[in-house]
């Protein structure tokens, strides 16, 4: 047991930070928000310099992408990265063509990138496929929740096989990648709050100085951090698939909360689009929804706890 | 960063596992369904700690120079985590082990060193703890039992409450006021008080969790020796932080929620509800937070294990420990009904004992302020 990054992933972090600085964080996408758009621009940078192929590494696997994508969305990039670093590698030996969108057959429901997306993965029951999309293939869907999302037109071309045990194995990335960014958007507008809330002040002190106020921050802290570990610990054991489904189930229902707490306690500054809280907050309803939210993570994971022949009683 | 066992620590796992099975009773369940506290309890921890300690896996956690074997903090999170699956027969020696010694070891007097270390670690002493007063609970600084030297005696006169483990206890780690003068932490000091002294009256306070889980502790000018003072007089406020900082992620509640979370399945699959969609997700949400109470614990483990200092992260876990521990047992009720509140029923014992989590080892509350202090940088209230 070792909770420590080492030098090496150390390193990445704060690479990828010093590269978010430049090419990410809450103005951008404030204005991406408004318009809709996707950042291509940061795709690339990511591309060049390596960060989205850290799944394939040699030296790097897992666990740096999901440090990678937790800090990309931690500067609330308008990516698919959680798809890209995270879902893709687990699935096909070379990538894809970005942006990804994932979703599972028969849901015809707005989907987080099909309207940029180049590459959708489907899962469908054991098997994932990979589809090519072509322009056009889906159309925008109008929302506030601080990413793109979109609709298809038609039904999509039947795409490849990508084998036996496929969907399983995507649907435990996909689990990864949604705790993973899930994480970086709860920390980011965690942190945004507490911030707020020890400069504003109200009958004469700070609002954060006030112990209603202290004990919901705490909890969300707590939540905050079991998110963390849960996921860096999915990401270590190779997305077994019982410790990503815990950690989507941790962050799928932290999220709800992280959301409530943080527009409930930031006032009527946290609806506005000049305070940043919005960028990372309001995607917390759209990412805590994904692949059927909380309550099929619970299940998925109580049927894979307890679903095959029943097991003595032993360590957790 | 590593999250799977080394090869001898999961062995060492098994082997404390099949002691387990050898060493514990058929009749260990019904004696453990007493509570903690109970006079069937105590008698047992002391056989069986006893055992234990032949093993040499009482205080292998300590130092070598104190008789342990310098294992690691996870081994001594295998040990809790397999000793409260099993409703914890080390009974109140946990508390020995976990913080009484570590304490003695970083303060004690080679005297007390010598005679406190190697009772502990034979398994045969039984301690209580004397920090509540009747005033002072959660603002534990704020105590008001008075201490003053006469000769070689320190006089002690106050009342000590909700005091656990006393029945057959012979020590008691005791906070006192030297310092009549002093307020909040300065001017405490702390007796390691052996509890036949003359003065010392004990009343239980029946209480529902569990037989002889509550007392009252009066000290009418009970006599204590001054060799029995831990640390300098006056300075036991330190004393009482690097204590409460073993104490607080002590226990592994969380693997006795995990085992119960187990047999409720097995229970739900038995009674043909396993297949309904709303149990799974109920088994699945109580997991999710067994899990996390789990790895928020084990951070604070990996700290203890690189020797930081204790930080935020002891109060996150106990906050985490509460959330699973409220959800298990709720859940339990859920599912089995009125079964699980006849006394005599596995579920019911564990329910008892969980209701303490939020409470016991300092509140929910108390955590929570100090995650706001020290992991958010909150200004105070």
């Amino acid at each position: 047991m070792d909770f420590e990054l080492d030098a090496d992933q150390r390193a990445i972090v704060e690479a990828v930070d010093a590269l978010l600085v430049r090419h990410a964080g809450a103005r951008r996408a404030a204005e991406l928000a408004q318009s809709g758009g996707y950042d291509h621009a940061l795709d690339d940078a990511l591309e060049a310099s390596g960060f989205a192929q850290v799944a394939r590494g040699e030296e790097t696997g897992l666990l740096e992408a999901v440090l990678i994508t937790e800090a990309i969305a931690r500067s609330a990039g308008v990516v698919s990265a959680g798809a890209a670093l995270i879902v893709a590698p687990a699935l096909c030996a070379e990538p894809l063509p970005g942006p990804i969108a994932l979703a599972e057959r028969g849901d015809a429901r707005p989907l987080r990138f099909a309207a940029q997306a180049r590459s959708l993965l489907l899962a469908e029951g054991d098997e994932a496929r990979w589809i090519a999309i072509e322009d056009g293939s889906a159309e925008p869907v109008d929302n506030r929740f601080a990413l793109p999302m979109g609709r298809w037109r038609s039904a999509l071309p039947e795409g490849q096989p990508l084998g036996a045990g496929s969907g399983e194995r995507m649907r435990a990335h996909w689990r990864l990648a949604l705790a993973a960014e899930l994480l970086g958007y709860m920390e980011a507008a965690l942190d945004l709050t507490v911030g707020y809330l020890k400069e504003r002040h109200q009958f004469g002190r700070p609002i954060g100085s006030f112990q209603a106020v202290q004990h919901r921050l705490a909890l969300c802290s707590v939540l905050v951090e079991g998110t963390r570990w849960l996921s860096y610990e999915a990401a270590a054991k190779g997305a077994d698939p019982q410790a990503c489904t815990t950690a989507a189930a941790h962050a799928a229902d932290s999220a709800r909360q992280l959301f409530r707490e943080t527009h409930q306690l930031s006032g009527a500054m946290g609806f506005t689009r000049e305070h940043d809280l919005h960028v990372w907050s309001m995607r917390l309803p759209l990412l805590r929804v994904e692949l059927g939210g909380a309550s099929q993570h619970r299940r998925s994971l109580a049927r894979e706890r307890w679903g095959g022949a029943p097991k003595p009683g032993g360590g957790t | 960063m590593e999250f799977e066992w080394t090869e001898p620590d999961a062995q060492f796992r098994k082997d404390l596992q099949d002691f387990l099975g050898e060493n514990l009773p058929a009749s260990w369940e019904q004696i453990a369904h007493h509570g903690p506290g109970a006079d069937q309890t105590a008698d047992f921890s002391r056989s069986f700690c006893a055992k234990l300690a032949e093993r040499g896996w009482l205080t292998q956690s300590w130092p070598a120079e104190y008789g342990g074997e310098d294992a690691s903090p996870w081994r001594h999170a295998i040990v809790s985590e397999e000793m409260w699956q099993r409703g914890e027969p080390r009974g109140s020696q946990y508390m020995n082990v976990n913080w009484i010694g570590p304490t003695i070891m970083e303060y004690g007097s080679e005297e007390q060193k010598r005679d406190h270390l190697s009772r502990i670690s034979r398994g045969d002493v039984l301690w209580c703890q004397g920090f509540s007063e009747p005033e002072a609970g959660s603002d534990l600084a704020s105590l008001r039992t008075r201490a003053w030297r006469e000769g070689d005696d320190y006089v002690v006169d106050g009342t000590k409450i909700w005091t656990s483990y006393v029945n057959g206890a012979e020590y008691c780690f005791l906070l006192v006021r030297t310092d009549p003068e002093s307020k909040g932490g300065r001017g405490i000091t702390v007796l390691l008080a052996p509890m036949d002294a003359p003065g010392i009256v004990v009343r239980e306070i029946p209480a529902v969790i569990g037989e002889r889980y509550f007392h009252e502790l009066f000290f009418d000018r009970a006599r204590i020796p001054a060799h029995c003072r831990l640390g300098a007089e006056g300075e036991g406020w330190g004393v009482v932080r690097y204590a409460l900082a073993y104490e607080r992620v002590g226990a592994a509640r969380y693997a006795r929620a995990a085992r119960t979370l187990d047999s409720l399945a097995a229970h739900a699959r038995e009674q043909g509800l396993f297949d309904d969609s709303a149990v799974q997700e109920k088994l699945g949400a109580a997991l999710t937070l067994v899990e996390a109470a789990r790895i928020l614990t084990y951070r604070v483990i990996d700290l203890r294990a690189r020797g930081s200092a204790p930080t935020a992260d002891t109060n996150l876990a106990r906050i985490a420990g509460t959330l699973c521990e409220n959800a298990v047992s709720d859940l339990a009720v859920e599912l089995l009904g009125t079964e699980a509140l006849a006394y005599g029923h596995a579920a019911e014992a564990y329910f008892r004992m969980a209701m303490t989590a939020g409470v016991a080892v300092g509140t929910t509350e108390m955590n929570l302020d100090l995650v706001a202090g020290r992991q958010l940088g909150l200004p105070r209230s």
